[in-house]
């Protein structure tokens, strides 16, 4: 794909993509890398600073903060990945469909993604682990339908700006078939698009993911999480203020790196393809007033 | 000789009444989702407040008590009746009414976002003001990387960062707790300073760079060529002139940032030990109490939508042309505008 | 008919050995203008898009494009050192003595305010009247300029107004500070013939009400002959010829003049031809040395081609030209038969 090598050629999108590969060796193989029991207390040795015996030190039941780093990987980033695979299936489908299957349902739509855009995101996933239990799945899910109207936008106004070029005009024109239009000229066209949005909402329910392990919801409290870890730490700032550095760090990166990533791709093709929609961003008046014209 | 002045001012289609119109079909989407929500609870409230103990009996007059044996249409339509004259229904386990919690927690979380709110719009505007003064200077720069930074430090490491350094080590300022600011309004700035701080940060850096942008091109522009042709100061034409016209994309920005500000604070209001909203929403959701999470969700939203409202009211300020009815025909110098030949020489 | 100025009025503007470079001072755009504006006078720039009026122009209005300074020369406005001038001695002299109009008037008034507060600021800012002061002089303005129903275009949005209204508008804010020099920079270019007559007229009227000086840059040769009293033609960064209007129009000392003529079609040409004039002007510092028209001019000669750049010298009473040839031709102007050396 054009976009993907583009994307490639820059230096900077090398290192972020060589960062997010690290993170997912560590959410796959991190329980096995750690080097000791991430829940094994020893506590003879609490809040130690970094040693032989424990690389990054222990926490305040001496247990190794590096073993519990590298093991609570894997949760926030499968959780993340949950919440934006919802977020991509509960998105495009409809943003697509809503340019083809009539008025009623593009108003329906329109004004359920305001609505959905009007919730406090962190707040409903709580709301979501409170109602439905307290499972990491039921909160994903939650942010998983609060993320979609970012895709659903996003995949509207590209498929929207191109309904309107000349060769897809053409091919409908001259008797293609929806399905063939959609997949042969739109979708390649979306595609870079979406990945710009994929990697930003990767982001942002990496965010929330460590919000709600932090507030220690979604996960039972031994279980290791960069959230956790970051509660725990804070209770003990006096004797350890550079604790909460090591998983803030891990945080900041992984977050880095995807935005970085984005941009990356935005710059490498998508380009044009998510003009329309930053535009729309910054007036959603204005692209309400734009979807009214093209519907009439 | 003379010129005709045209005659075609289209009327205005009444923007508000719009605005107003769309945003209540969101609350009431937004209500729908609410309830749906607290519907798919598996929760059965009588048995969990009544106990082990409860006969079957008892724990169906319970939930015939909450009204939890009506068809759910009828449910929702009593509960979004009652929500809007001000009743929210009760906790189910401390039968303290809804809207009273609410109320005793919406002022913390209103005064702090209020509070972070000015920040975000102080050090925002000077950063986007400075950085597009120095276009690619070093002041361009640095406020660039910061931004960049900000943008992917969550706010609760900030938030622990902040305590680690201003509260535990300097000792400077609480790292918890508030006092409401009717009570004593020094002590609520320090209490609030941290948290709002903590909660400005990203919302300040979305504010920076989209000013920065917009100050750039609109730096560009003819028409300030045009004023300080006419003899005004440079100051003048970047306050009067340039950045009433490049505040829009920032305001929008700002508007985004008020659901981050009010719902989104959940874990800083946690770290800084704050008794609003989030704290509530938070506590009901540890104990599943059904009508507390959807009254706090359903305030939540309702402070967004006004708060959109005001950023559009203040956008539409900003553009005369959709003062009056014309669509982005300012923003454009839209030559369509120019339809109207001049009158005959008299 | 352009008034002839009182012979000896005070000079307005003076500019002596201007030059412009680009780039950042890599390339040279303009060398070697010299000429005055007098009290009551109208000169006209004329050239092709790139031949350096517009610079010039700008550089006497201090907004140069980035990347474009002033290198060498000066350029006096009464007894004020302009290319010496700080931002804030060019905030003290822009709206009171010099004005400036553009091409594209729109884009110059701010969109999202009314232009009655547009030409009302700096009324209070800089000459302190108050706010209804200000109005009603705005709106005095607004009528002087020949706008109908004033106080009603004086609430008015720029995107309500058409293009003509506006360009009275923006003539209305230049002469707001009674200005000593109003620069209109190509301020018809963009309006259509009837507009821009009426616009050329207004500007005629206001010159002969005010007594104020006027420097006129247009790429049309016809727009300068209507009204300005003296024209000065660029070619790539250099006046190549300067003279009294009617002198230079029915007798042009230049072989560029006389080619700008034809594709003008000023006057009665017998035959109307589409004229053109072949090849390209020279892109900024990539002129020939010598004579930097000699590659497309039909009287080129050996001599045109030295490597020594031309000097403008005089050419008869109160005209000069850069020609090397131009004792040797006689040109062709309007209303006469073509003679060809």
């Amino acid at each position: 794909m054009r976009t993907l090598r583009n994307t490639l050629r820059v230096p900077v999108a090398r290192g972020a993509l060589a960062v997010l590969l690290l993170v997912a060796l560590l959410a796959v193989f991190g329980g096995q890398l750690a080097p000791q029991d991430p829940l094994a207390q020893d506590t003879a040795h609490v809040l130690q600073g970094p040693s032989g015996a424990h690389l990054l030190g222990t926490d305040y039941l001496g247990r190794d903060v590096l073993s519990r780093l590298l093991s609570g990987t894997g949760l926030s980033v499968a959780g993340a990945l949950e919440a934006v695979g919802a977020a991509l299936v509960l998105g495009i489908v409809p943003g697509l469909a809503s340019l083809w299957l009539g008025r009623v349902f593009e108003w329906t739509a329109l004004r359920a993604v305001d609505a959905l855009m009007a919730l406090p995101f962190t707040l409903f996933a709580i709301a979501a682990v409170g109602v439905l239990g307290n499972g990491l799945h039921q909160a994903m899910l939650a942010l998983g339908v609060l993320l979609a109207p970012l895709f659903f936008r996003v995949t509207r106004a590209a498929a929207l700006g191109l309904r309107q070029v000349p060769y897809v005009e053409a091919a409908e024109l001259m008797g293609a078939s929806r399905s063939w239009v959609l997949r042969r000229h739109i979708w390649s066209k979306v595609l870079p698009t979406v990945a710009v949005t994929t990697a930003q909402a990767l982001a942002t329910s990496l965010l929330t993911v460590t919000s709600l392990t932090f507030l220690g919801l979604g996960v039972q409290p031994p279980a290791p999480t960069w959230g956790g870890m970051l509660a725990s730490d804070l209770g003990f700032l006096a004797q350890q203020p550079w604790a909460p550095v090591l998983p803030g760090v891990l945080i900041m990166l992984t977050v880095g790196a995807l935005h970085l990533l984005a941009d990356a791709l935005r710059d490498g093709g998508a380009a044009d393809a998510v003009r329309p929609v930053r535009a729309a961003a910054t007036a959603p008046v204005r692209e309400e007033k734009a979807d009214a014209a093209v519907a009439a | 000789m003379s010129a005709a002045l045209p005659a075609r001012i289209a009327r205005a289609p009444k923007p508000l009444a719009q605005g107003l119109l769309t945003t209540a079909t969101v609350f009431l989407l937004a209500s729908v989702l609410t309830f749906g929500l607290g519907a798919l609870s598996s929760a059965n409230p009588g048995a969990a407040v009544l106990g082990d103990t409860a006969t079957p009996a008892d724990i169906a007059r319970m939930n015939h008590q909450f009204g939890l044996d009506r068809p759910l249409p009828v449910q929702f339509l009593s509960w979004l009746g009652h929500a809007l004259h001000g009743d929210l229904g009760r906790s189910w386990f401390t039968t303290v009414p809804v809207a009273q919690s609410v109320w005793q927690a919406l002022p913390v979380d209103l005064s702090v976002a209020g509070l972070a709110l000015l920040m975000a719009v102080l050090l925002g505007g000077a950063g986007g003001i400075a950085a597009a003064l120095s276009n690619g200077g070093k002041v361009d720069r640095a406020v660039t990387a910061v931004c960049a930074v900000l943008g992917t430090l969550p706010a609760f490491v900030i938030a622990i960062g902040l305590i680690a350094v201003v509260s535990v080590q300097l000792g400077a300022l609480p790292s918890g707790g508030y006092v409401p600011f009717g009570q004593d309004p020094v002590q609520w700035l320090r209490f609030s300073l941290l948290p709002a701080f903590a909660l400005s940060l990203e919302a300040a850096a979305g504010i920076a760079r989209q000013l920065r942008t917009s100050l750039v091109g609109a730096l560009r522009e003819n028409y300030v060529t045009g004023a300080s042709m006419r003899g005004l100061s440079s100051r003048r034409v970047l306050f009067g002139h340039v950045l009433r016209n490049a505040a829009g994309p920032a305001l929008t920005v700002l508007g985004m940032s008020v659901p981050m500000l009010i719902g989104g604070a959940v874990v800083t209001e946690r770290i800084f030990n704050l008794p609003g909203i989030a704290q509530l929403a938070l506590q009901a959701a540890q104990e599943h109490d059904v009508p507390v999470i959807q009254g706090t969700l359903l305030v939540t939203t309702s402070v967004v939508l006004i708060a959109n409202l005001a950023v559009n009211a203040g956008l539409a300020a900003l553009n005369p042309a959709a003062r009056r009815g014309r669509r982005g025909a300012a923003a454009s110098g839209d030559p369509v505008a120019i339809s109207i030949p001049e009158g005959a020489t008299a | 008919m352009p008034l002839s100025p009182p012979e000896q009025a005070p000079e307005v503007l003076a500019v002596e050995g201007l030059r412009i470079t680009v780039n950042g001072g890599r390339t040279e755009a303009v060398r070697d203008v010299s000429f005055t504006v007098r009290a009551g006078e109208s000169v006209g720039l004329v050239g092709e898009s790139g031949s350096g009026k517009t610079l010039t122009c700008r550089s006497v209005l201090g907004v140069l494009p980035p990347g474009c300074a002033v290198a060498e020369g000066t350029a006096r406005l009464g007894d004020t050192e302009l290319t010496a001038l700080d931002r804030r001695g060019w905030e003290r002299l822009r709206g009171q003595r010099l004005g400036a109009v553009f091409q594209d008037p729109a884009s110059y008034l701010n969109p999202s305010l009314t232009v009655g507060r547009q030409l009302a600021e700096p009324l209070r800012v800089r000459q302190g009247l108050s706010r209804s002061e200000a109005r009603e002089r705005a709106v005095q303005l607004l009528g002087a300029v020949g706008l109908h129903q004033p106080e009603e275009v004086f609430h008015r949005y720029p995107f309500e107004l058409s293009g003509g209204m506006l360009q009275r508008v923006l003539i209305a804010t230049a002469v707001a500070g009674d200005p000593e020099l109003l620069v209109a920079d190509e301020a018809t270019t963009a309006l259509d013939t009837v507009v821009q007559a009426e616009v050329l007229d207004l500007l005629a009227q206001l010159r002969a009400e005010r007594g104020l000086a006027l420097l006129l840059v247009s790429h049309d040769l016809a727009v300068v002959a209507e009204v300005c009293d003296r024209i000065l033609v660029f070619y790539a960064g250099e006046v190549v010829e300067d003279g009294p209007t009617e002198q230079v129009l029915a007798a042009p000392a230049h072989p560029y003049t006389e080619a700008l003529l034809r594709v003008a079609s000023i006057g009665d040409w017998g035959r109307r031809e589409l004229a053109v004039i072949p090849g390209r002007p020279p892109e900024a510092g990539e002129a020939p040395t010598g004579c930097r028209f000699a590659d497309r001019c039909e009287y080129a000669a050996p001599q045109c081609r030295s490597d020594q750049p031309v000097p403008l010298r005089p050419a008869g009473e109160g005209r000069r030209t850069r020609c090397v040839r131009a004792d040797d031709l006689a040109l062709a102007g309007t209303g006469r038969e073509e003679v060809t050396a």
